[in-house]
């Protein structure tokens, strides 16, 4: 028995998967409550939420379609996490991603390139916008956090004015051009949402891993998050590196906002009040804490998350649960799930001394 | 200790991972009961006291009255949209899937073509598919009428201005601010002929950009409320809660009981709200009667595809009356946003309220009516941003 302990102890992730799962029982046990105390049927509920994320090929392919998106979202959290800075503009760097994929519409391209020449495009928006707050930080010494909410807002209401003039559809006015089809991710499974755009998400988390763990950028940007002031000692250049920890999530998040406007169907356009870009980058990061700022937990974290995405539309549909409580529910769940890592991250926080940090900041300022 | 505990998530993972594995896949197999009808709801969602309540509202009584089942689905995300319609066109269980709102419009119209049995509905845009029926409202008449009637209440209150709180701007919301605009040329014109001195009434306009944000609704009457508006119509869902709220707040400071300033509901008859004697009138659209109708049709064997375009003269839009105010109190207090018992006070108010306008201007307002719907008078209406930018340009309007 010991000896079958000890190999499993061996094999690599089982930990943090075993601590997940146990977390997770816990959320989902505390909304089997709640769903009990507001007369719905706990069982019926979560057979249908997860029958409906994962029960048959279908919703498999619906839980994959909505994980596309937030693979990258999340990555841009993880890799600011990793460089030590609490990035939050994912947001707003879906939208301009999203915004410079509509854009190349307009240009001149040649059938054949217009997917790379789109992707290209929208990933340099998204980097540019993650450039903003880097130097906001490196030369005037903003955090982080306030500059990306305020940038947020500002990609928020520039879309706007686009959606309503610029990129607007002359043939109807509630959306933007479409992206032309050569520009299109095709879809995997017909009659479902699951599109080649999945491939690009896949491919970018195994790109970060690469990166994280077997270059010397990775290697320096994991130092400075881990402790920066080590990192100084060993004669690393924290600011290069935070230029770089924006710069890679900016790109990430920019594809993320044009992978889900060239693969998702049925527009293939943003729709006025961009109710398909909305939150994409808030719920990355919450796909990052449950993956443990790692890109291969991400890639299960979010295939999860977009399970329960999915598995949520059945439970209104079958078990009769209003969107209401299924969002809470849900939220029960992914909480818990994020316990183990917000705890490893705030134990992270304490052990960084606020005075110091704040010095620090202000000689970046001078 | 630490290998006990490792043993111990590890065997939790695996209970879990078999769980999911196990677990039936079957829950969307098709059942054939008959007569059921489901209603999928964009990011709005319910509880807006107006136009997804108004769906809602019509989707009861046709369960009620037809005894069809129904079934609701609200969407978390635009990327609902189409699953949703989709499990339910899957499911085969709904006789008629029944699509609340434009922004479902291109969802609709690939689903439709995925199960070309399964009948469709769709209210606010035109979906061309043989198995669609399509339900526009031309919202530019009725919001002519309350923009006259706004012109010639603020003339007569002293007011130099009036307000409108929009959405997001979309087609349909072109068609209330070109009437809106029409309406208040015309009222100001009319307030010149009989009384004999143009009031030259102005307007404040403002796009929030949200169907949802009850808050900005508020700061935005706020705004035009201080820049001297005395009426403000919602058009926004929603966010007339939070109009509502400014314009309460500023009788209060008044040290008054009742508007002026007042409210111009919308979708749904909103003239109960605040007590009755806030909201002075409602540009009713009657997404209620269009969903009980289309349920009705499917029920009765007649289901028609195709595109149907309701105005002042087939009743799809209206100026709300005193009938409307009795069958929307009651809505109200199905939506637990009044009680049974404030039903005497708020029709009290609201006889009062409606007796202080002067009777000329209400007869002003069923002049306008009816030159609409005889055809006498026509509205202009926009689609598209250069048709909207040309109707700001013929009624600027102090703008």
């Amino acid at each position: 028995m010991a000896r079958l302990s000890a190999k499993l102890a061996a094999i690599p992730g089982l930990r943090p998967v075993g601590e997940s799962s146990l977390a997770g029982l816990i959320g989902m046990i505390l909304g089997a409550l709640l769903l009990l105390l507001y007369k719905f049927n706990p069982l019926l509920a979560y057979e249908s939420l997860f029958a409906g994320g994962f029960g048959s090929l279908y919703g498999w392919a619906e839980s994959l379609a909505n994980a596309t998106p937030l693979i990258l979202t999340a990555l841009t959290f993880a890799v600011g996490l990793r460089g030590g800075l609490f990035n939050i503009g994912a947001e707003g760097q879906v939208y301009v991603g999203a915004l410079a994929a509509v854009a190349t519409g307009l240009l001149p391209v040649p059938a054949a390139l217009r997917l790379i020449v789109t992707l290209v495009l929208a990933l340099a928006a998204g980097a540019l916008w993650g450039l903003v707050p880097a130097l906001l930080k490196m030369t005037r010494g903003v955090h982080e956090v306030i500059s990306t909410i305020m940038l947020n807002w500002i990609a928020y209401f520039f879309a706007f004015y686009l959606i309503a003039h610029t990129l607007s559809s002359p043939l109807n006015g509630s959306r933007t051009i479409r992206i032309p089809p050569a520009a299109r991710f095709g879809v995997i499974l017909p009659g479902t949402d699951l599109n080649y755009g999945i491939l690009v998400s896949i491919l970018l988390a195994l790109l970060f891993y690469f990166l994280l763990w077997r270059t010397t950028v990775g290697f320096e940007l994991r130092a400075v998050g881990y402790n920066p002031r080590a990192a100084h000692y060993a004669g690393m250049d924290e600011h290069s590196i935070g230029h770089w920890a924006f710069l890679l999530g900016g790109v990430s998040a920019g594809l993320a906002g044009a992978v889900q406007l060239m693969g998702r169907p049925p527009s293939y356009a943003i729709l006025s009040g961009i109710p398909q870009l909305l939150n994409l980058g808030f719920d990355g990061i919450g796909v990052a804490m449950i993956g443990r700022n790692h890109p291969l937990g991400i890639l299960l974290a979010a295939v999860f998350f977009g399970g329960l995405e999915a598995g949520g539309r059945t439970m209104e549909l079958v078990a009769g649960v209003p969107l209401e409580m299924v969002r809470v529910v849900e939220g029960l769940i992914l909480i818990a799930l994020a316990v183990p890592e917000l705890g490893r991250f705030l134990t992270y926080l304490r052990h960084l001394n606020p005075l110091e940090l704040l010095s620090r900041q202000r000689r970046r300022a001078d | 200790m630490l290998q006990s505990k490792i043993k111990l998530l590890a065997v939790l993972g695996l209970i879990l991972a078999v769980g999911f594995m196990v677990l039936p896949g079957g829950v969307t197999a098709a059942a054939q009961t008959k007569g059921q009808v489901a209603m999928v709801l964009d990011v709005g969602g319910r509880g807006d006291l107006s136009f997804n309540d108004m769906g809602f509202k019509g989707l009861e009584e046709a369960a009620q009255e037809l005894g069809v089942k129904t079934v609701v689905l609200q969407s978390a995300s635009a990327a609902d949209y189409l699953p949703n319609i989709r499990n339910a066109a899957r499911s085969g269980k709904n006789e008629l899937i029944i699509a609340i709102g434009f922004l479902l419009a291109d969802a609709v119209n690939q689903v439709a073509q995925e199960f070309p049995k399964q009948k469709f509905a769709i209210i606010d845009s035109v979906v061309d598919q043989p198995n669609v029926r399509s339900i526009v409202f031309r919202e530019n008449e009725s919001s002519a009428l309350v923009g006259a009637l706004a012109a010639m209440v603020a003339a007569q209150d002293g007011f130099k201005k009036v307000g409108v709180v929009l959405g997001i701007p979309i087609p349909v919301l072109f068609h209330f601010e070109a009437g809106y605009r029409f309406g208040i040329d015309w009222g100001n014109k009319k307030y010149a002929q009989v009384t004999g001195t143009n009031p030259n009434v102005g307007l404040l306009w403002t796009y929030t950009g949200t169907f949802s944000d009850i808050a900005k609704g508020k700061a935005s009457t706020e705004a035009q409320l201080k820049l001297g508006a005395g009426l403000v119509y919602n058009v926004a869902g929603p966010l007339g809660i939070g109009d509502l709220e400014a314009i309460s707040e500023a009788i209060q400071q008044a040290g008054h009981q009742a508007g002026p300033p007042f409210m111009i509901g919308v979708d749904s008859d909103q003239d109960w709200m605040g007590g009755g004697n806030k909201v002075l009138a409602s540009a009713m659209k009657r997404v209620d009667n269009a969903t009980f109708d289309v349920i009705k049709s499917v029920v009765q064997g007649n289901f028609q595809p195709g595109t149907a375009s309701q105005g002042l003269d087939n009743g799809g839009v209206a100026f709300s009356r005193y009938a409307n105010l009795l069958n929307f109190i009651n809505f109200g207090i199905n939506a637990n946003a009044i009680k049974e018992g404030d039903r005497g006070t708020i029709i009290k108010n609201w006889l009062e309220m409606r007796q202080q306008i002067p009777y000329w201007i209400w007869d002003a307002v069923s002049e306008l009516e009816v030159k609409i719907m005889t055809g006498k008078v026509t509205v202009p209406t926009a689609n598209t941003p250069d048709e909207i930018q040309a109707i700001r340009k013929q009624f600027p309007l102090g703008g």
